[in-house]
């Protein structure tokens, strides 16, 4: 336990027992298809029971929720829940796990409830340091339930956002406390699985708001966006305080797919490398064509210097973190270890192509509808955006992690 | 397309899992036959009370709705006690 008896873990607190791989046993009572769609995972799987709170109230037959957890449990569980490691109780708001939590403890378990539940966590943040200095500041900001990435850079006090996500108030509370001023906000694609920031972010700060043209066409209803965007071209140059990054056009994950390169040292490469994996090609709805598209900027991102750093737009598992915390890693190291990326090297273009193909998890129909919002097709209620990004993202191939 | 019902429980302003663990017993209390509506503003509500519907003893969920009062989502539930 973190908190010495404390029986509430923030997301906070989460996020720090996930990392630090400390053991605990999940008892989570929501509906078993949103258990099924999104739960609590670690850089190893974690143990857990899911058993729907309703369930708990007719197994229990009590009238009151603590009262039914207690008899639920003892009749019911008991066999199921260890008695040597803190059991953390999980629903979708918090509310229900309290009354778990507390059955748990009258029973003697070692428990304790997530405030907020699955949908705190699902909108947490997190902000980590790449590098800091007055030249040059990189933070990577994630959503680590969701394994979302995105990105400011910085120089001199100007601050570049890449990818920001929906939930506005990690780039804001940077900007204020670092005193950068947010010149400018890049999407590198139109996202499929998270409702993009960029837009909102770019406004609130007289921003400009960019994006390659081809993305502002929404790929199935062929329809173009309705926010308003400056176009990036590949090669284009972003001057921010003393450095400059470089637009790379690399189409596979969408038509309109770019990569941010920062002179040597790193290289953004949005949703085609991810460090355990690469990025699907198939959620525009043509597979085997943007597969193809896929392979040549791929083979082109391998050609960069081997020692860049790639910052990646997703990751998969926590696994895939470094000794900081980060999601990042070498070019280099990445050819030796990421599957992915040994196929594209040494197989033949059809091979690599049929890998790609081979390894596409079911499309999560909820992608159509997000690609809409991004594009300012669909304006969602915040209770609708909520469900549409539940979960963990769906952006890389189902069996490329290294 | 209202149904009707015998009796009415107000669960809105409500969190998981109050509406429920009320509606049930509610519920307790009814002849068999007879028809309890939840009003309820969790949305979470509804999916809860037709998960639980499927495993009750003597319950059957007859239909659910979803109204907007105010900008505010109102969901209805009309839970029959079977026997």
């Amino acid at each position: 336990m973190r908190k010495n008896g404390e029986p509430v873990w923030t997301t906070e607190d989460l996020l720090a027992s996930l990392e630090g791989r400390e053991k605990f046993f999940v008892l989570d009572v929501r509906n078993r298809d949103e258990f099924a769609r999104f739960r609590l995972e670690g850089r190893e799987p974690l143990p857990a029971v899911n058993l729907p709170y309703f369930e708990m109230l007719e197994l229990g037959g009590k009238d009151e929720m603590v009262d039914s957890v207690v008899a639920c449990v003892e009749e019911h569980l008991a066999g199921q829940l260890p008695r040597e490691l803190p059991i953390l109780s999980v629903c979708a708001k918090g509310d229900t796990s309290e009354y778990v939590a507390q059955g748990l403890g009258l029973l003697g378990y070692t428990s304790a409830n997530l405030k907020g539940g699955m949908k705190a966590w699902g909108n947490y943040y997190s902000t980590r340091a790449v590098v800091e200095s007055k030249e040059l500041a990189i933070y990577q900001i994630s959503r680590p339930a969701r394994g979302c990435l995105s990105y400011v850079v910085a120089s001199n006090g100007k601050a570049l956002v890449i990818d920001p996500l929906r939930h506005l108030h990690p780039y804001l509370e940077l900007a204020q406390n670092k005193g950068f001023e947010i010149a400018s906000v890049v999407d590198t694609h139109g996202h499929a699985d998270h409702i993009s920031g960029g837009p909102a972010l770019a406004s609130a700060h007289g921003a400009s708001y960019f994006l390659h043209p081809y993305d502002a066409i929404h790929p199935m209803d062929v329809l173009p966006a309705t926010i308003p965007y400056d176009p990036i071209r590949d090669g284009q140059i972003f001057k921010l305080g003393g450095v400059e990054l470089e637009a790379l056009h690399i189409p596979g994950h969408t038509l309109g797919l770019v990569a941010l390169r920062l002179d040597d040292r790193y290289l953004f490469t949005a949703d085609s490398i991810f460090i355990g994996s690469l990025a699907r090609p198939d959620l525009g709805g043509r597979a085997e064509p943007w597969a193809r598209l896929h392979y040549r900027s791929l083979r082109k991102l391998l050609e960069l210097p081997g020692k860049m750093i790639v910052l990646p737009g997703h990751f998969s598992s926590l696994a895939e973190q470094n000794e900081a915390g980060l999601f990042a890693a070498p070019l280099e190291e990445l050819k030796q270890r990421s599957h992915g990326l040994q196929v594209l090297a040494q197989e033949s273009e059809e091979a690599f192509i049929r890998y790609l193909l081979e390894n596409l998890a079911p499309f999560p129909p909820e992608y159509v509808d997000i690609k809409r919002v991004n594009a300012g097709l669909l304006a969602p209620t915040e209770d609708d955006a909520s469900v549409l990004e539940l979960g963990k993202n769906n952006c890389g191939l189902s069996g490329g992690t290294s | 397309m209202s149904q009707p019902f015998d009796k009415l429980l107000d669960a809105r302003g409500m969190n998981c899992p109050l509406p429920l663990v009320n509606a049930r017993k509610e519920v307790g209390k009814l002849e068999p036959g007879q028809v309890l509506k939840v009003i309820a503003t969790d949305r979470g509500s509804v999916a809860d009370f037709q998960g639980w519907a499927k495993i009750a003893k003597n319950v059957e969920l007859l239909g659910q709705e979803t109204e907007s009062v105010d900008g505010v989502n109102v969901y209805a539930h009309y839970v029959k006690r079977t026997a």
